[in-house]
């Protein structure tokens, strides 16, 4: 077993496995993990800075099962900045905060490779800084009626005066961010809001959208999950890996790159490798920027 | 019917090795039911309830515990428990042939197939063939779900089947079931002899059936041809589905970005 200890800004942490395939179908390593979030942390950093992390672990690879763990492991090193926040049941847990390089890559050394985060900030749980529908394709369906789904809701939100920002899951869909930063929001005006324009959405688009989570609903067609503007869950962070047989990233897309993808045609085009994730973010910096502080009012509340 | 494949590997044995997928080979007859809510039918969910304190427990807070007495328990995590687990086999290696006779069917636990995959098909028939005539199967050490099991390949009216055997440790002593007590009469012992030879059939399982299973599908045939099922409620309805205003603005709009599309 390898073991690396290197120093961050004085920290020492102590880095082991590094030669593990974590996605053995690319030889991807517990190596290029640490270096791709390396690479990364200065886009990532300001979505992950405050709010609580849950952890997606996969010990064995990406093939192999896998954990996913809020609360912060207890042997973390001293240096690790922590909050305490509520758990599913109202009890109270530790949980990281990923607010520095060191961490990022400690947190990445336990071959968590998807960083989950909520939509709120650890010390201000109930108030969501976005908003966010999250499309979901169901059997039959892909990420193309993702892409028209989310093109109309650009539409539609952006006559409310609402901005918007997507980025692919890195799975198979699509997440669409309104920016709120605003302390007056509760996850009772997001969900009322969100599952609002989603029921609109299915009664105008029955053939392409559903609001409803149940599977019959759902094949040929792209859910809606408003549900996910709920202080109990999280959402995939913008830059994180994701857990697929190659290591693609959830990454963001700008509408005019979202409606040519479309017109394209090839569902396969839209995902982003590690590799072009770091391409991409070096050359056109933060695309998902104004999530930390645009500030808009979601009208008609 | 296309069959689910639990796994797949090759089996092998010297120097032939055959790639196949494993099925299952029962269908559990017994009839299920799901719990439902009397009053709104939801479905129901079960949780995990702590009698001490009273409330439900989240999954991130539940662990295991190997029981050691009243009360006491040595706990152990999941990490500790993959560590002893055995790697998932790739393959199916037979290390010893056995006379199928001389197996207590006592050993014999869940029964499964082996399909064969591209290319395995005839390595497949003449391992069937052979095993067939010589009335032998094939002992292995197989790993399925993280348990090592001990199975047994045999051959059955043109397929490879393979049945997971308990180990012996598993079996309960049987001698202290069978009576020492009386003196059995010669009398005795042929009338029951005779008894039995005029009970003798071929084993024919087809024309058993399981006749509450049978009853149980009646009835609900019945019920469903008299009255509609019933519905879980939906999440998300169409009516209340929001602020009026919020509403009567979101259709405005919408009806705008159909127009400009």
């Amino acid at each position: 077993m390898s073991r690396k200890v290197v120093e961050i800004a004085g920290r020492r942490l102590s880095l082991s496995n590094l030669e593990k395939d974590l996605y053995p179908s690319h030889g991807f390593t517990k190596a290029h993990v640490l270096e791709y979030y390396r690479r990364i942390a200065a886009f990532i950093l300001p979505h992950l800075h405050d709010r609580a992390l849950t952890l997606k672990r996969y010990p064995d690879g990406v093939a192999q099962a896998f954990f996913f763990e809020k609360r912060c492991p207890s042997h973390r090193p001293a240096w690790t900045e922590t909050a305490e926040v509520r758990g599913d049941d109202g009890e109270r847990l530790t949980a990281c905060l990923v607010n520095d390089l060191e961490t990022l890559l400690w947190v990445a050394n336990l071959a968590s490779l998807e960083l989950h985060v909520p939509l709120a900030r650890a010390a201000s749980p109930e108030t969501p800084d976005a908003m966010v529908f999250d499309l979901d394709p169901g059997e039959q369906a892909d990420i193309l009626d993702c892409a028209r789904v989310a093109l109309i809701l650009r539409d539609l939100l952006s006559r409310l005066r609402l901005a918007s920002y997507a980025k692919t899951s890195g799975q198979k869909g699509l997440h669409v961010y309104v920016p709120l930063n605003r302390q007056e929001t509760t996850f009772a005006d997001t969900k009322t809001f969100s599952r609002a324009v989603a029921v609109i959405m299915q009664k105008n688009y029955p053939e392409l959208v559903t609001a409803k989570m149940a599977k019959e609903y759902r094949k040929g067609r792209v859910f809606i999950n408003w549900s996910q503007n709920d202080s109990a869950k999280t959402m995939v962070c913008v830059y994180s890996l994701r857990a697929r047989e190659k290591p693609v990233v959830s990454f963001p897309l700008e509408w005019g790159e979202l409606e040519s993808l479309a017109g394209l045609g090839d569902p396969e085009r839209f995902q982003v490798i590690h590799s072009e994730a770091v391409r991409r973010a070096e050359e056109k910096g933060d695309l998902f920027r104004e999530m930390l502080v645009k500030q808009q009012k979601l009208p008609h509340l | 019917m296309a069959m689910q494949g639990i796994w797949s590997g090759t089996i092998s044995f010297s120097l032939v090795a055959i790639p196949v997928q494993l099925v299952k080979a029962i269908v559990p007859g017994r009839v299920s039911f799901r719990l439902l809510h009397s009053e709104d039918y939801s479905p129901l969910a079960r949780r995990m309830f702590c009698p001490e304190q009273e409330r439900m427990v989240p999954a991130d807070e539940i662990i295991r515990g190997y029981e050691i007495g009243p009360d006491r328990y040595i706990p152990i995590t999941d990490e500790e428990l993959a560590s002893v687990s055995p790697e998932r086999s790739r393959t199916i290696e037979i290390v010893e042939f056995i006379d199928m006779n001389e197996v207590d069917p006592i050993y014999f636990d869940h029964p499964y197939y082996l399909v064969p995959l591209k290319g395995g098909e005839k390595a497949y028939r003449l391992l069937v063939e052979v095993m067939r005539r010589t009335n032998k199967a094939g002992l292995a050490k197989f790993v399925l779900a993280e348990r090592e099991y001990l199975v047994a390949v045999k051959s059955t009216e043109g397929a490879l089947a393979l049945t997971t055997l308990h180990y012996s440790e598993e079996i309960l002593p049987d001698e202290d079931i069978s009576p020492r007590e009386g003196k059995i009469e010669a009398v005795e012992k042929s009338r029951i002899k005779k008894s039995i030879r005029q009970m003798m059939a071929d084993f024919n399982p087809g024309k058993y059936a399981d006749a509450r299973r049978e009853k149980v599908m009646a009835l609900l045939k019945q019920k469903a041809k008299e009255k509609a099922p019933v519905e879980a409620p939906a999440i998300a309805e169409e009516e209340g589905a929001g602020p009026a205003d919020l509403i009567a603005a979101l259709e405005e709009i919408m009806r705008q970005v159909k127009q400009n599309r």
